[in-house]
C-alpha cells in the first residue's frame, strides 16, 4: 500500500483501504436474486440457476456442497430442503457463479470502449480527528483506464494484494495528493 | 365491407390528400371559420388532440378520417380563400427588413404547396420510422435534413417542414433574405428574448437557461422528426431517452456552480435498503388524511366539495435545502441548523388539532421515527409563533451536512419554464418529456440501476417530502382562509369545501390550482355530509 498512513485510525479517523473500496463499489453493480435463500422462491431460483450449466456443478464444488444426485434431484422437485449449512453453502455458490457470469460484462462496462471511468474519491472521515491531526483532504474525481481487467478479476478471486496494486495504479492519478487517499469513506462510478 | 367505401369516395379522398392544405392553413382555415377542435373532433370522428395534432403538423390526417376532415377543409377554403394571395406578409418583412413591395408572381398563393410536392411520402425502414441518409437541402423547404422521401429526394419527416417562398422554383430570388427559417418554430412557437442592452461576457443565468431550453427544444424535434409524425412513437423515445438527458441538463446547470457535490457519499445504515423491495428507514410523511367530520354517505350529503389538483408537485419541490457532502452523525439537537439539512431521528409532539392533516402524515405506530429535514422544517414552522399548531419535536440524533437549497433551482426554472412554454403552445410531446425529467429525476437520484451518476438517496426522500410538506402547507392555508379541508391525499391532491378561488389561483402553472379530472366518485365536484355523532 502507497503512503504513510502507518497507523490507521490512531487519532480516529474512519475509512476503508481504497482497494477494499474498489471491490464494495464493484460488488455494488452486481444484481442477483434477490429474495433470501431461505424463502421457498429463492431457494428454487438460486437451483435452477446452478443446475443450468457444468459452471455451476463446479461452482456448487467449490462452494462445498458435495451431495448425491438423489438429494439434489428432491431439492429441485422440492421434496426435501436442504439444511442451514447446505443452505449457506448454496448461497455461496450461487453469488460466487453470478459473479464470475457479470465479470465479462463489469470489464465491458468499466473500459467503456478504452475510454474508461471517472471515479468520484471521497476521502476518510476525520469527523473524530482532534483539530491538529486533520489533514486538509477533499473528493476527488480522476478517470481511470487501463486496469479494469485487473481489478474485476481480483475482485472476483477476492484476492486483496492485487485490488491494493490497482488502487495504487488509481493513487498514480491523483498525483502530490495520493498519501491521503491510500484510506477513503467511498468510492463511486456511473457504469 | 363497410358501406361507405366505394371507388368514388376513394378517389374523391385521393383527389382531396393531393392538394391537402399544409398545418397552418388548416389551422387557419378552422379559426376563420371560428370553429372549436371540439367540434371538428366531433364531425369527423376523431379526438381533439389528434385535430391539434394535424394542425401543428405533428402528424397528418389518416384515414378513416382523412376524409371528412379534407372535405370539410376544402369547404372552408371556399369560403375563407387564403388571405397569402395579396401580398408578402407585412410583419414578416419587417423582421426580414425587405422591403414589402417585392413583386410576388400571382400563381403562387392559393395552393400553398406546388403540386410537384404534394405527393411526397417519407422513406421509411422496415420498424416504421424514417431512414436517415446523406444531408441535402429539403426539397419543401430547402432547410438541410438527413431524411429522404420515397423517391430519394432529401425531404424533411413528416410534414415537419413548411414550403418557402425563397426555395420554391417559381418564386424569383429575394435578394439579401433573412436565413431560413429555424425549424424550431414548428414545435414551440414562442419567440426567444431580443436582448435590449447589449449582453455581459460572462454567460448569465439567462442565457445559460435560454441555451439549455434550446437543448430540451432540440431533443423533442429531434425525436418528432425521427418518429416521421407518429406521436406516440416520439413520446416514447423520449421518455426513454429521459433521464440521461435530464443528468445531462443537470451537469450543464451545475458548471459554473459554487459547491462541488458528492455523488456517491457513504451512507449510513438507515438510508441503505436491506433488498431492493425494502425500504430505508426513512418516514417521508406522505399524507393520507380524510376529515372524519364528513362523509359521502352521510344522511344528508348538502355539503359540496371540490377536489383540487396541484400542479408538478415535485417540480416545485426540487426547491428544498439539500446536503451538499457526506451526511455526519450528531447527537441532541446538534445537527439542526438553518443551513444544515439530512435526516433527523425525532419524537414527535402529539397532534391534536381535529379539523386538520397530521404533517407526518398517516402514521400509526408511536415512538421516534426517523424523517428527513424537510419535515422538520415543517413541524418546526407548525410549532412556531406564527401557527402555533403543535409542540417541537425532540430531536435525538441526526446524520447532516452542510446544506444549499439552490442546488437544484437552475435545473428546476428550466423546467418549469419548458413546461409553461410547452402549455402556452399545446405542445403535448414536450410537457411529457418535461414531466419524465423531473419524476425520474427524482425517483432515481437514490439507490437505482436506471440512473448511476449519483446514489443520493438522502436527496429523493428530501425532495419528497418538501413535496409532502408543502402539499400539507396547502391545507393548514385553506383552513386560515376559512376553507373546511375535507381530504389531503398523495401529493397533489386537496378537497376542500368552500370558495377555493379566494385562496388558490386557478391554472396550470406550478403555484396554481386545477379542478381535478376523472370520473372517480370523489373528482370534480361532489356532495358530502356532515357525520353526526
Amino acid at each position: 500500500m502507497a503512503g504513510r498512513w502507518m497507523d490507521f485510525g490512531h487519532y480516529g479517523a474512519a475509512g476503508v483501504p481504497g482497494g477494499e473500496a474498489l471491490g464494495i463499489a464493484m460488488e455494488g453493480m452486481v444484481r442477483g436474486i434477490s429474495s433470501p435463500v431461505d424463502s421457498e422462491r429463492g431457494l428454487a431460483a438460486r437451483l435452477s440457476y446452478l443446475t443450468k450449466s457444468d459452471a455451476g456443478y463446479e461452482a456448487m464444488d467449490r462452494a462445498g456442497v458435495h451431495v448425491s444426485p438423489r438429494t439434489l434431484m428432491a431439492w429441485l422437485a422440492e421434496e426435501r430442503t436442504p439444511n442451514k449449512a447446505n443452505l449457506a453453502r448454496l448461497d455461496a455458490a450461487y453469488w460466487d457463479l453470478r459473479r464470475r457470469n457479470v465479470a465479462t460484462d463489469l470489464k465491458h462496462r468499466l473500459n467503456n470502449g478504452g475510454r474508461g471511468t471517472r471515479v468520484e474519491i471521497n476521502p476518510v472521515n476525520q469527523g473524530g480527528v482532534e483539530q491538529k491531526y486533520r489533514r486538509d483532504l477533499s473528493s476527488r474525481s480522476v478517470s481511470v483506464r487501463g486496469v479494469w481487467d485487473r481489478a474485476v478479476d481480483a475482485w472476483m478471486d477476492d484476492d486483496l494484494e492485487e485490488l491494493d496494486a490497482v488502487w495504487d495504479e488509481v493513487l498514480d492519478l491523483i498525483g502530490s495528493d495520493y498519501d491521503g487517499y491510500s484510506y477513503v469513506s467511498s468510492i463511486g462510478w456511473a457504469a | 365491407m363497410s358501406e361507405g367505401i366505394s371507388v368514388e369516395s376513394l378517389l374523391e379522398e385521393a383527389r382531396l390528400t393531393k392538394q391537402m392544405p399544409p398545418p397552418k392553413e388548416r389551422l387557419r382555415l378552422r379559426e376563420a371559420a371560428g370553429l372549436t377542435r371540439d367540434q371538428v373532433a366531433a364531425a369527423v370522428g376523431v379526438a381533439r388532440g389528434t385535430v391539434q395534432n394535424w394542425e401543428k403538423g405533428t402528424s397528418t390526417p389518416t384515414p378513416p378520417a382523412r376524409l371528412e376532415y379534407l372535405r370539410l377543409l376544402e369547404g372552408l377554403a371556399q369560403l375563407h380563400p387564403a388571405p397569402a394571395a395579396q401580398g408578402p406578409d407585412p410583419a414578416a418583412a419587417l423582421f426580414t427588413g425587405t422591403p414589402s413591395s417585392t413583386p410576388q408572381p400571382p400563381t403562387q398563393a392559393p395552393t400553398p404547396v406546388p403540386a410537384a410536392f404534394t405527393g411526397l411520402e417519407t422513406l421509411r425502414g422496415p420498424d416504421g420510422r424514417a431512414v436517415e441518409g446523406d444531408p441535402g437541402p429539403c426539397v419543401r423547404c430547402g432547410v438541410e435534413t438527413t431524411y429522404r422521401s420515397t423517391d430519394g429526394r432529401p425531404l424533411h419527416s413528416g410534414a415537419m417542414c413548411q414550403p418557402t417562398a425563397a426555395t420554391s422554383p417559381a418564386a424569383p430570388p429575394t435578394a439579401p433574405s433573412a436565413p431560413a427559417p429555424v425549424q424550431a418554430a414548428a414545435v414551440s412557437p414562442v419567440p426567444a428574448r431580443v436582448p435590449t442592452r447589449p449582453q455581459r461576457r460572462s454567460k448569465s443565468a439567462e442565457r445559460a437557461e435560454a441555451d439549455l431550453m434550446g437543448l430540451i427544444r432540440g431533443a423533442v424535434e429531434e425525436e418528432a422528426e425521427r418518429a416521421g409524425g407518429d406521436e406516440a412513437a416520439a413520446r416514447k423515445a423520449l421518455i426513454g431517452r429521459a433521464i440521461p438527458d435530464v443528468m445531462h441538463l443537470f451537469n450543464e446547470t451545475r458548471s459554473t456552480a459554487r459547491y462541488e457535490y458528492t455523488a456517491y457519499p457513504a451512507l449510513p445504515d438507515i438510508l441503505h435498503k436491506p433488498s431492493t423491495k425494502e425500504p430505508d428507514q426513512i418516514w417521508e410523511a406522505r399524507p393520507a388524511y380524510n376529515n372524519a367530520a364528513y362523509s359521502l354517505r352521510a344522511p344528508r350529503p348538502d355539503l359540496r366539495v371540490t377536489a383540487l389538483d396541484v400542479n408538478a408537485a415535485y417540480l416545485s419541490a426540487l426547491k428544498v435545502w439539500l446536503p451538499i457532502g457526506r451526511l455526519e452523525h450528531t447527537t441532541g439537537s446538534d445537527g439542526v441548523g438553518p443551513k444544515r439539512s439530512g435526516v433527523h431521528l425525532i419524537t414527535p409532539a402529539e397532534w391534536a388539532h381535529p379539523h386538520l392533516p397530521n404533517p407526518l402524515g398517516d402514521r400509526d405506530e408511536p415512538g421516534a421515527l426517523w424523517i428527513t429535514d424537510a419535515t422538520l422544517r415543517l413541524l418546526l414552522r407548525l410549532s412556531g409563533p406564527k401557527w402555533g399548531l403543535t409542540e417541537a419535536p425532540t430531536v435525538h440524533e441526526s446524520w447532516t451536512s452542510g446544506a444549499t437549497e439552490n442546488f437544484l433551482d437552475a435545473l428546476r426554472k428550466l423546467l418549469t419554464a419548458a413546461r409553461s412554454e410547452a402549455i402556452a403552445a399545446g405542445d403535448m410531446l414536450t410537457l411529457e418529456y418535461v414531466k419524465a425529467m423531473y419524476s425520474k429525476f427524482v425517483s432515481t437520484m437514490g439507490e437505482s440501476i436506471h440512473n448511476r451518476e449519483m446514489v443520493r438517496p438522502d436527496w429523493m426522500h428530501n425532495i419528497h417530502s418538501q413535496a409532502y410538506a408543502l402539499h400539507c402547507g396547502r391545507a393548514y392555508k385553506a383552513h386560515q382562509a376559512g376553507l373546511d379541508v375535507v381530504a389531503l391525499k398523495h401529493t397533489d391532491e386537496l378537497h376542500v369545501i368552500g370558495d377555493w378561488r379566494q385562496v388558490f389561483t386557478e391554472g396550470r402553472g406550478v403555484a396554481e390550482m386545477k379542478i381535478k379530472a376523472g370520473d372517480g366518485k370523489t373528482s370534480g365536484e361532489y356532495l358530502v355530509g356532515k357525520v353526526t355523532r
